[in-house]
């Protein structure tokens, strides 16, 4: 519980509008799309990096939690008040302060939906790569938080890689300026890419200063079914060694598909046991070959069938069946444990075999689906929470799943962060010794642990 | 109708992604998560756990959605966000009863074939007094200040003569006798259609009455308007008022059963939605004579575009297409597509095609469905919430830079005509309808 002096004291910096305190409001800050609550003492609305800093010196002072959230679409907890304390919320802080067309960078406030700035700049014939299934309504400020990638990653990277520098209110409150505007520079440590990803517990985010790429002229999106599920995620890797980098590779199991409403309407079949979307972009002339070309890879490996988009329409219609099915699993059981694992790109029938075998092994539903391409692969355990006995056996198949990642050369978190939902696994893939630099940095910057407290690493 | 306490398993559908905020139009506005379909769905969740009472930030929350759909529509789950909204109001309206103006506005007026139109007369004669008119506009600002009334809103004045009132008084409809007579057999193959009025073409635009009629006879139907049919109680609902809306929709149904109708339509979305849908659910727990008879009901009802162009298959105006006034070959028409047409009966291709017959040229908007804002009451109680909504689509409008912007809701209308007068635009307000009347015998008159 805050102290009325503290939310007075907040209240003088945010101004009375800007701060809230009723229960209903604190219910409707508490939650993520992890599915999970905890209710915080007081919601902020800032407007800008001084009003941050201020309620952190305050925070420091008083010794009460600080949590940073964009829109709430984390997978991971990484917005979650776990130990309560105030949630600033980033929503005001929502405007598109420069697109620059000379130098082709822009300057925006971490509170701007990631789909929107895409359009504006689209608008200008420019494009910003990264794209997590959420951007209709997830903010750039979380995806820098969490290092959200997307479907693009494959050829473009993600956030990261268009990150060129930030604002940052540190968690003691001072508000610092990292990365440059230029592509160049090398003075100093790298702090901008020790921020992003950083998970709102190293400080945050007030400014983001983002690389903007020319628009490609056009993209070609296709699907091709596979009843063998070995041959589609081989064919993901031959389709990259016949020389064509997609803008996207997506590999999408039956029990992914199996939920999505609308999938039946494309007239696929509905008995294949894999999907891949794929799309090109670039020369429309060019696009047209390299489509022609990894239509018949797709055949040559095994697919029965491969649909090219006729037109604009046709790709929305394709994009809404991967875009649909992350929440729509919610279908097979109440419950889900997701996962977002990475191996490199050849492994990924090993990945997907064994996770299989191991999901069998503890008679567990399990959906695969993700960015094949670069080896990213959601996997989603689902159970009924309430079974305890399932939730159990839950637990262990992702411990023995993040073993055979690892055994393989991957990482267990691809993009979605480890928040608090992958807190108890960090040991398995770094070593106490790397775990120990991470949280010498976190005491150096964050020396009363305020900021975004209970997350990342292993509580003992 | 399923109290809130029956929507916990549709409550636990929602997972929180938060793909409602990209749509929501109230989060839109507000940008803050309690404004949001998920915000509101968590709120529900938490009373029905005990956390939270209905308390006056619940009802506000609640309160403040304009059941547009669009949620439940972009919902990768299929939480349908707007009817557990319904349930919590009805929850609220059954705890706390409803404010005492509602209520009696309700009960006594609205549930009333009789009243009712008392009452509206009542006011079309008093409005003089309370209300200015607008230049070059058929709207009234209001002369002081009244509750409820927005010193900037052009309220669109009541009609001097209602609809159902011109229909007692003028020549029979073709094939019927005329008022609420009872004809005992068919002696036509003229597909026999019933007229759903609704309050708003009946009381402030009777003239899209006259104008469904007139297509509705150009396309072959035989049509009546039952003139002791009321309002189709979908306000009662919005406001949580079960009751009410139940005795409607009983009252209407015995109204329209006593004639043998192919088809009963209606040119209002909202009234059609609610007939099609909510009678049913409204009357699930009467008998199992209701529950048939109104299942026979709401399988006749068909809006009136879709009624045209699936049913009667107008295909053909047959008429000159007229060179002046308000429509002509060279005329911009755009279209808005109302909540309750577009996603509540999965209408959208129909009026567009009843656009492009009348020889009007159609220019599609950014967002042809995004919502106008209306809301129903939640005009009134929050006018400045809703024309922050209406803001949007009045721009988007504006910017096809058509003549006429025409849309298939008398609701939708009065709400677009206000926003595009505060942005200064002029374009028309029409209903599809009347683009085709127009055409047909006399033009157009009164309502530009």
């Amino acid at each position: 519980m805050l102290s009325p002096n503290i939310v007075k004291e907040l209240t003088h910096i945010v101004g009375k509008e800007n701060i809230q305190t009723s229960k209903e409001d604190l219910i409707c800050y508490s939650y993520d799309a992890t599915n999970q609550k905890f209710l915080p003492d007081a919601v902020l609305f800032p407007k800008n990096a001084d009003e941050i800093s201020l309620s952190l010196k305050l925070a420091n002072k008083e010794g009460f939690p600080v949590v940073p959230r964009g829109a709430g679409s984390g997978f991971s907890g990484g917005s979650l008040p776990v130990e309560g304390g105030v949630v600033v919320s980033l929503e005001r802080m929502n405007k598109i302060l420069k697109i620059d067309t000379d130098n082709l960078t822009a300057v925006v406030e971490p509170g701007v939906i990631t789909g929107e700035f895409q359009w504006a700049v689209e608008d200008l014939g420019l494009f910003y790569p990264p794209d997590p299934s959420s951007l209709k309504f997830c903010t750039i400020g979380g995806n820098v938080a969490e290092c959200a990638g997307g479907p693009r990653a494959i050829k473009y990277g993600v956030t990261r890689d268009y990150v060129m520098g930030l604002e940052v209110v540190l968690p003691t409150g001072e508000i610092i300026n990292t990365g440059t505007q230029t592509i160049k520079g090398v003075v100093g440590y790298d702090l901008t890419k020790l921020m992003v990803g950083s998970e709102g517990t190293l400080g945050i985010v007030t400014k983001i200063i983002l690389k903007l790429l020319p628009l490609p002229e056009a993209t070609k999106t296709m699907l091709a079914a596979f009843p063998n599920m070995r041959d589609a995620a081989k064919t993901v890797s031959k389709i990259i060694s016949s020389k064509i980098i997609p803008s996207t590779l997506e590999f999408m199991d039956k029990n992914s598909v199996s939920c999505v409403e609308g999938y039946s309407k494309t007239g696929l079949s509905t008995d294949m046991e894999a999907l891949l979307l794929i799309e090109v972009d670039g020369d429309s002339g060019l696009i047209e070959k390299q489509a022609e070309t990894i239509k018949k890879v797709c055949l040559d490996y095994g697919a029965k069938e491969v649909r090219i988009a006729k037109d604009k329409r046709e790709a929305k219609e394709l994009w809404q069946i991967r875009r649909a099915i992350s929440p729509s699993l919610a279908k097979l059981k109440p419950n889900k444990i997701n996962e977002d694992i990475v191996v490199p790109r050849s492994k990924i029938p090993d990945a997907i075999i064994g996770i299989r075998e191991i999901s069998k092994r503890y008679k567990l539903i399990n959906a695969n689906f993700g960015h094949a391409g670069d080896g990213n692969i959601h996997v989603n355990i689902m159970i009924d929470k309430a079974d305890k006995d399932e939730a159990a056996m839950a637990d262990e198949a992702v411990r023995e799943i993040f073993k055979l990642v690892l055994d393989i050369g991957g990482t267990i978190s691809g993009e979605h962060g480890i928040g608090m939902t992958k807190m108890p696994y960090v040991g398995m893939e770094l070593s106490k010794t790397t775990i120990d630099v991470m949280k010498k940095i976190k005491q150096v910057l964050d020396p009363k642990g305020i900021l975004n407290p209970g997350k990342i690493f292993p509580q003992v | 109708m399923k109290t809130l306490e029956q929507f916990s398993q549709e409550i636990n559908k929602c997972v929180l992604c938060g793909t409602c905020r990209s749509v929501c139009p109230t989060f839109g506005v507000v940008q803050r998560e309690p404004a949001s379909a998920r915000g509101k769905v968590a709120l529900c969740s938490a009373f029905l756990h005990n956390e939270i009472s209905l308390s006056e930030g619940f009802i506000k929350q609640m309160n403040e959605c304009v059941q547009c759909m669009a949620c439940h529509k972009a919902c990768p789950n299929d939480v349908n966000v707007p009817d557990i909204i319904l349930a919590a109001r009805a929850e609220i309206a059954k705890e706390k009863g409803l404010p005492l103006a509602k209520s009696f506005i309700l009960k006594n007026i609205l549930d009333s074939e009789r009243i009712m139109p008392i009452a509206m007369k009542f006011i079309s004669k008093l409005q003089g007094l309370l209300f200015k008119g607008v230049p070059e506009e058929s709207g009234l600002h209001r002369r002081f200040p009244l509750p409820l009334i927005d010193e900037r809103r052009v309220v669109p004045p009541l009609a001097e003569k209602f609809f159902l009132e011109v229909r007692s008084q003028g020549p029979a409809s073709a094939g019927f006798k005329q008022g609420s007579e009872v004809r005992s057999k068919k002696n036509t193959l003229q597909p026999r259609v019933g007229f759903f009025a609704g309050c708003l073409i009946n009381y402030m635009l009777p003239n899209i009455g006259e104008a469904s009629l007139k297509v509705l006879e150009k396309a072959g139907a035989s049509v009546i308007a039952p003139l002791d049919q009321l309002c189709c109680g979908m306000p009662a609902l919005g406001m949580g008022d079960v009751e009410t809306a139940k005795s409607l929709a009983l009252k209407n149904l015995e109204v329209f059963e006593q004639y043998e109708l192919d088809y009963i339509t209606t040119a209002c979305s909202t009234c059609g939605d609610g007939l099609k849908r909510r009678f049913k659910e409204l009357l699930s727990d009467e008998g199992d004579d209701i529950q048939k008879r109104v299942e026979i009901f709401a399988g006749k009802v068909r809006d009136i575009t879709e009624l045209l162009v699936n049913e009667l298959e107008f295909k053909d105006l047959n008429a000159p297409i007229s060179d002046s006034g308000l429509l002509t070959p060279n005329s911009i028409v755009t279209y808005h597509d109302p909540c309750h047409l577009r996603r509540g009966q999965g209408i959208a291709d129909e009026p567009r095609e009843l656009i492009e017959m009348s020889g009007a040229k159609l220019k599609e908007m950014e967002h042809p469905c995004r919502c106008c804002g209306l809301g129903g009451s939640f005009n009134i109680t929050n006018y400045e919430f809703s024309m922050a909504i209406n803001r949007s689509k009045a721009e988007d409008i504006k910017n096809t830079g058509a003549d006429i912007v025409a849309t298939a809701c008398p609701g939708c209308m009065i709400q677009i005509k206000d926003g595009l007068h505060q942005l200064g635009a002029d374009t028309k307000v029409v209903h599809v309808i009347e683009l085709l009347a127009f055409h047909l015998a006399s033009p157009l008159t009164g309502e530009d």
